[in-house]
C-alpha cells in the first residue's frame, strides 16, 4: 500500500514538505540543502532539482517558511546556528536558492525554529540550548533579510523570574495553526533540559495591548512539571470550541484540551484528556492531520503510529507501521 | 485509513465473531501493525512523518550515513490511509463512484434544506414528510446504479455446458450488496410487505460474495458445473440431486425446473405462490400482492405437494437416485426443517429457505432477528462476512452497529452516503446521527462521517475538487476544513489558483481567496514575474505589500530614470497606472515617472518648456490624494531644481503655498510613531524648506 516518492542521497539526515506537499527539502551531514520537485503536479515521483551548500557542518533540521513569504526554508546546522534560504529569480536570471539571513550564536545553540503568521506579519520563534526563547519579526514582508528581535524570555510561568544558564538538549515549538485573524498569536514550547522549571510545555500568547508575550497555560500535571518534553504539536482547529495540543514526555503522549476563555488572571483552562502510554520509545516527532483528528508520531523504536479518539472521546492507537525492507 | 477511529472502534470487536450482537464497545480496540516497506538496507537512523494531501501520510526513512557513500541515504514513501484495502474496487472505478454520487447527494441535501425551511414556515408537519422516503429512494436508486449491475444467478444458458447452472457475468460488488440491504430495510416502504421475497432476490444476486471463505449453494453449483461434462446420466449422480435440493431451498427455481426434473414436480415448482408484486420474466412462481390471496394459493399448492408426495408415482419410479432426489425436493417444498438445513450451506441460505418454505411472511424485525440467530446457531461460522455483520446489525435494529459496519466493512464513502438511508428509516437513527456530541468537538456523527469522507477525497489530485460539496453540507466544521483544504493547494499553478478562487467565490470565502492571491503574488514576485505579482496582490488588496513594492519602484524610478533597468519597470508602471484597476496606491508612480522625465529633460537641456511641464506634473502629483505621504519629501527634494530655476520663478505663489502646506502636514506626520523616514540626505528637509521660502519670495516679487 505504500508508494515510493523519492530516493535520498547518502548522508541525508532530515526532511520537510512544504505547505502543499509539492516540494521536499532535505538536509545532509555535509551541509547540503536539497530541494525535490515532481516534474508535473499529477506525478508522485520527486527528483532533486536544486542543491545549495548551506553550512560547514551538517544540517540537522529544515523548516519551511509559510508560503505567504515565498519559497524559503530555515536550516539549523550541527553547530547550532541557523540560516534562511529562499528561491529567487532576480533580474531575469535563472531560479536559484540564495542565502538571505544567518542567525549566529555565540554560546547557545539553536534547537528549534518555527514560523507563525498573523495577517501580514511573520514571526519566528527560536529556542536555544541555554533555555532562552527569542521571537523575531520580519520587517519587510517582501524580503527575508531584516528581522527585528521582538522579545526574549525563558520558558517559565513566572515571567519575572530569571534562571541561571541552563543546558538544554532539545526543544520543541509549535504555533497555533490558526486560520482567522480573530485570535492572538500563540505557540506552545517545551524543553528537554537539566533545568526542571524550563521543561514543562507552556502556551505563550502575544498580548497586543502590552506588546509582550505572556504564558497563558502550562500543559503538565503538578507532579509531571519537571518531566523533559520531547515534542509538542498544536492541532489544527476546524471548529472545536477548544484547542487540542499533544505533548510527549517519557511518560507517554499527553493530549490536552485548552479552553479559549481566559480567567481573571489571563490563564486558559487546561485538561489532560488522555495519556497514551505503553509506548516505551522516546518520541521524535508528532504531526496532526488536516482535520486535527489524527496524530501521527515517530520515535526511537522506529515505528510510525497513528492515534485517534473514538466516539466517546477515548484516545487510542489506531494503527502502527513498522519499517521493513 | 486502517479504519476510521470513531466508527472503527464503535463495535465489531472480538465479540462479533460468532455473529452475536455486538454491544457498543468503544474501548475493545486492538490496534493493528502494518509493515512499511521502504527497501533500504539497515541500519535505519531516523523516521519522520508529514501529512500530504488529505489522508496521505509521507514517511521519510533515513539510513545511518555511510562512510563509503555507496548506499542510498533514505527513502520517502507515501501511505494513503482510509482506502479500502480489499481491492474489490479499482481506483478508477472508485473515482467514478465518487464523482457520480456528488449530484444525487447534493440534490438530496438541497431537497432536505428546502423541506426544512418549508416546515419551519408552516410550523406544522408539512406534507413533504409523507413523501420524504420517496426522495431518499430516488437518491438510493441513483447511487445504486453507480455501483454496477448485480450478477443474476438464475437464467441458465443451456447452450454452453460450462454455464448450465451459473451464468458468468460481471462480478457483483459487496458495496452494491450492502447498499441494497440498507435500501430494502430502511427506505423502500413499498417492499416492506414482501421483505422475505426481496431477501430471496438479494441472496440470488449476491450469494457468490459470501462464499469467499465458506461453501455456499453458489460455490457448490460452480464446483459441480466444472464436472458436469464428464457425467453420462446426470440423474444418477447423487451430487446432482443434492444440488437440485439446494437450489430449490434458496429459491432458485429456474435452475431446478430447467435441468431435467420430471414434469409434475417441475410444474409444481414453477407454480409456487410468491408473496410479491411481480417477478422478472423468465423467473418462476405466481405472484400475489394481497396476503389472503397468497395464503389461499399457498395452502392449495402445499396440498398438491402433499398429494404428490403420497401418490403411487414413487412406487413406479425405479431409478433410486431419481426417486430419492425427487422425494427430497418435495420435502423442501413442504418445509421440512432438517432437509432444508442439510440442503443449505450458509446460515443466510438457511434463513432464506425459511422464508420460502416455512414462514413466508414478515412478522417484524424482532422475529426476523431471532430467526437469524437460530440459523446462525445451526450454521455457525467463525469469521462472518462483512455483509453478514451488516445484516445482523440491521436485523438487530442496532443503528450504531450498522454505522460501524458500514464504515468498517465498506469504507468512508459508504457510511457518508448510507446515513441518508438509515435516517430515512427511523427517528431513533435520525437522532443518533444528528445529535451534537461534545466528544467530537460539538459535531454530529453525520458531520463527522462527511468530514472523514471529504478528507479521503482530498487525498487525491482528481477528487479533491468534489470535497467542498460534502464539506459545505457540514454545519459546524466543514467550512473550517474547506479553508485548510484550499490553503494547501499549490496555487503557484495558475489553473489550480483559478479553480480555488472559483470555489472561494462560490462559498463566499473572501479571506481565503485573498490569502491565496497573496501567496500566488508573492510566488511570482520572488520568481521575477513582477507584473503578475502586482496583479495578484492588487486583486488581494494587499496594501502592505503593494506599498512596499511602491517604495521599491519609487526608488528605482528615481535612481534609474535614464538607465537601462528603468525599461524593466516601465511596463509595470504602465500596468499600475492603467485606469479602472485598483492599484493600491501605485497609480501615482505613473505621474511620478512623467515628472522625472520632464525634470531630466529640463535639467539637461535647460529647457524652460520642459521645466514648466515638470512643474505641472509636480503639482498634479502633490494634489493627487493617492500619492502616499511618505513620498512627498523625496518628490519635493527632486523639485528643488525647479524651485531654484535661475531665469525666473516657475512656481507661483499659490502653488508654493500648497507645497508649503504639504511640508507642514509632513512635519506633523513625523511626530506619529508609525512614520517611516525616507532614505534621503540629512539636510534634505532644510534644503526643501529653504528653496520653498526663497521661491515664495521670488514669486511674490514677480507677481507684484
Amino acid at each position: 500500500m505504500e508508494k515510493s516518492l523519492a530516493t535520498l542521497d547518502n548522508g541525508t539526515t532530515c526532511s520537510a514538505w512544504n505547505y502543499s506537499g509539492q516540494r521536499l527539502a532535505t538536509g545532509s551531514v555535509d551541509g547540503t540543502l536539497s530541494i525535490f520537485d515532481s516534474c508535473d503536479p499529477a506525478s508522485t515521483s520527486f527528483k532533486c532539482t536544486s542543491k545549495a551548500r548551506v553550512g560547514e557542518s551538517g544540517v540537522v533540521k529544515v523548516v519551511w517558511i509559510p508560503p505567504l513569504f515565498g519559497d524559503a526554508v530555515a536550516c539549523i546546522d550541527g553547530n547550532g546556528s541557523s540560516s534562511l534560504w529562499e528561491e529567487l529569480a532576480e533580474d531575469a536570471q535563472a531560479v536559484e536558492w540564495k542565502h538571505c539571513k544567518s542567525f549566529q550564536s555565540n554560546s547557545a545553540k539553536v534547537l528549534d525554529v518555527q514560523f507563525g503568521v498573523f495577517r501580514t506579519i511573520l514571526k519566528m520563534v527560536v529556542a536555544y540550548s541555554g533555555g532562552q526563547v527569542k521571537v523575531y519579526e520580519l520587517s519587510n514582508p517582501l524580503e527575508l533579510k531584516n528581522w527585528q528581535l521582538q522579545a526574549e524570555f525563558q520558558n517559565l510561568t513566572d515571567s519575572v523570574a530569571k534562571l541561571a544558564k541552563a543546558s538544554c538538549f532539545s526543544a520543541s515549538v509549535s504555533w497555533n495553526p490558526q486560520r482567522g485573524d480573530g485570535q492572538e498569536m500563540s505557540f506552545v514550547l517545551g524543553f528537554n533540559s537539566d533545568t526542571p522549571q524550563l521543561n514543562s510545555s507552556k502556551v505563550w500568547e502575544f498580548d497586543l495591548d502590552h506588546q509582550r508575550w505572556v504564558p497563558v497555560a502550562e500543559l503538565a500535571l503538578p507532579e509531571d512539571r519537571k518531566d523533559q518534553v520531547f515534542s509538542v504539536a498544536w492541532a489544527p482547529n476546524i471548529g472545536r470550541p477548544y484547542e487540542v495540543i499533544a505533548v510527549a514526555t517519557h511518560k507517554g503522549i499527553a493530549i490536552w484540551h485548552l479552553g479559549s476563555n481566559p480567567d481573571t488572571d489571563g490563564r486558559l483552562s487546561v485538561e489532560r484528556v488522555a495519556l497514551l502510554s505503553g509506548y516505551e520509545a522516546e518520541v521524535w516527532q508528532m504531526e496532526w492531520d488536516m482535520s486535527g483528528m489524527t496524530l501521527a508520531t515517530t520515535g526511537t523504536d522506529g515505528m510510525v503510529r497513528l492515534w485517534q479518539s473514538n466516539l466517546n472521546g477515548i484516545w487510542h492507537e489506531q494503527a502502527a507501521f513498522e519499517p521493513a525492507t | 485509513m486502517p479504519g476510521l477511529a470513531p466508527a472503527d472502534s464503535a463495535g465489531g470487536g472480538p465479540d462479533s465473531v460468532n455473529g452475536a450482537l455486538v454491544p457498543y464497545l468503544p474501548d475493545s480496540h486492538v490496534s493493528a501493525i502494518y509493515p512499511l516497506r521502504h527497501g533500504l538496507n539497515p541500519p535505519i537512523s531516523r523516521v519522520s512523518v508529514s501529512w500530504g494531501r488529505g489522508n496521505s501520510l509521507r514517511v521519510s526513512v533515513f539510513r545511518q550515513p555511510d562512510s563509503d557513500g555507496g548506499e542510498v541515504g533514505g527513502k520517502v514513501v507515501e501511505l494513503t490511509l482510509g482506502k479500502s484495502r480489499d481491492g474489490e474496487i479499482s481506483d478508477t472505478q472508485w473515482r467514478k463512484i465518487a464523482y457520480g454520487s456528488v449530484s444525487p447527494f447534493a440534490l438530496l441535501q438541497s431537497r432536505k434544506n428546502s423541506a426544512a425551511s418549508l416546515s419551519r414556515m408552516q410550523l406544522s408537519p408539512s406534507p413533504y414528510h409523507l413523501e420524504w422516503w420517496e426522495y431518499v429512494m430516488e437518491y438510493s436508486k441513483d447511487i445504486s446504479a453507480l455501483l454496477g449491475d448485480p450478477k443474476s444467478v438464475g437464467a441458465p444458458l443451456i447452450e454452453d455446458p460450462n454455464e448450465v447452472f451459473i451464468k458468468k457475468s460481471e462480478e457483483p460488488s459487496s458495496l452494491k450488496a450492502a447498499w441494497e440491504l440498507m435500501e430494502m430495510f430502511y427506505v423502500d416502504k413499498l417492499s416492506q410487505a414482501w421483505l422475505p421475497e426481496r431477501l430471496v432476490d438479494w441472496l440470488a444476486d449476491y450469494d457468490s460474495l459470501i462464499s469467499v471463505d465458506l461453501p455456499t449453494v453458489h460455490s457448490k453449483l460452480v464446483e459441480f458445473q466444472s464436472k458436469i461434462v464428464t457425467l453420462q446420466v446426470i440423474e444418477d449422480d447423487p451430487r446432482y440431486w443434492d444440488l437440485i435440493s439446494s437450489a430449490l431451498a434458496v429459491g432458485w427455481l429456474e435452475i431446478v425446473t430447467e435441468n431435467g426434473l420430471v414434469e409434475a414436480v417441475a410444474v409444481l415448482i414453477s407454480k409456487m405462490p410468491r408473496m410479491r408484486p411481480a417477478i422478472d420474466a423468465g423467473k418462476h412462481g405466481e405472484c400475489f400482492k394481497a396476503k389472503p390471496d397468497f395464503v389461499k394459493a399457498w395452502e392449495r399448492w402445499r396440498a398438491q405437494i402433499t398429494k404428490l408426495d403420497s401418490s403411487a408415482f414413487w412406487v413406479q419410479c425405479d431409478n433410486r437416485q431419481t426417486r430419492e432426489g425427487l422425494k427430497n425436493v418435495l420435502q423442501i417444498m413442504l418445509g421440512n426443517v432438517d432437509v432444508l438445513c442439510s440442503a443449505t450451506c450458509h446460515w443466510m441460505e438457511l434463513y432464506i429457505s425459511h422464508f420460502l418454505y416455512i414462514r413466508p411472511f414478515t412478522a417484524g424485525l424482532e422475529s426476523m432477528y431471532s430467526l437469524a440467530q437460530n440459523c446462525i446457531r445451526l450454521k455457525h461460522t467463525s469469521n462472518p462476512h462483512k455483509l453478514m455483520r451488516l445484516m445482523i446489525g440491521i436485523l438487530g435494529e442496532n443503528n450504531e452497529v450498522v454505522l460501524s459496519e458500514c464504515s468498517r466493512g465498506f469504507g468512508t464513502w459508504m457510511v457518508a452516503h448510507a446515513i441518508e438511508l438509515l435516517t430515512a428509516g427511523s427517528n431513533e437513527a435520525d437522532f443518533l446521527v444528528h445529535e451534537e456530541r461534545e466528544n467530537l468537538g460539538g459535531i454530529s456523527l453525520e458531520e463527522l462521517h462527511r468530514l472523514v469522507y471529504a478528507q479521503l477525497l482530498s487525498s487525491h489530485l482528481l477528487t479533491w475538487q468534489i470535497a467542498p460539496i460534502y464539506l459545505t453540507s457540514c454545519m459546524r466544521q466543514g467550512m473550517g476544513m474547506l479553508e485548510i483544504l484550499l490553503l494547501k493547494q499549490p496555487v503557484q499553478e495558475n489553473q489550480v489558483l483559478l479553480k480555488n478562487l472559483e470555489i472561494c467565490r462560490l462559498y463566499e470565502l473572501d479571506g481565503v481567496s485573498s490569502r491565496l492571491m497573496e501567496i500566488s503574488g508573492m510566488y511570482h514576485w520572488k520568481h521575477g514575474r513582477k507584473g503578475c505579482a502586482v496583479f495578484w496582490l492588487q486583486q488581494a488588496q494587499d496594501e502592505v505589500r503593494l506599498s512596499k513594492i511602491a517604495s521599491q519602484l519609487f526608488e528605482s524610478v528615481g535612481k534609474s530614470i535614464s538607465g537601462e533597468s528603468f525599461k524593466q519597470w516601465e511596463g509595470l508602471i504602465e500596468l499600475l497606472g492603467s485606469e479602472g484597476q485598483p492599484a493600491g496606491g501605485l497609480d501615482f508612480l505613473h505621474k511620478y515617472r512623467d515628472f522625472k522625465k520632464c525634470l531630466q529633460h529640463a535639467d539637461s537641456k535647460k529647457d524652460a518648456d520642459a521645466a514648466r511641464q515638470a512643474v505641472e506634473s509636480l503639482m498634479s502629483l502633490m494634489r493627487n490624494a493617492s500619492t502616499p505621504q511618505r513620498f512627498w519629501l523625496p518628490i519635493l527634494y527632486d523639485a528643488v531644481k525647479l524651485l531654484s530655476w535661475d531665469k525666473r520663478p516657475l512656481i507661483n505663489v499659490s502653488q508654493t503655498n500648497l507645497l508649503l502646506n504639504k511640508l507642514q502636514e509632513l512635519s506633523l506626520a513625523r511626530l506619529r510613531p508609525d512614520f517611516v523616514e525616507p532614505e534621503l540626505p540629512t539636510h534634505a528637509l532644510n534644503h526643501v524648506r529653504y528653496s520653498l521660502a526663497t521661491n515664495l519670495g521670488r514669486a511674490i516679487l514677480e507677481e507684484s
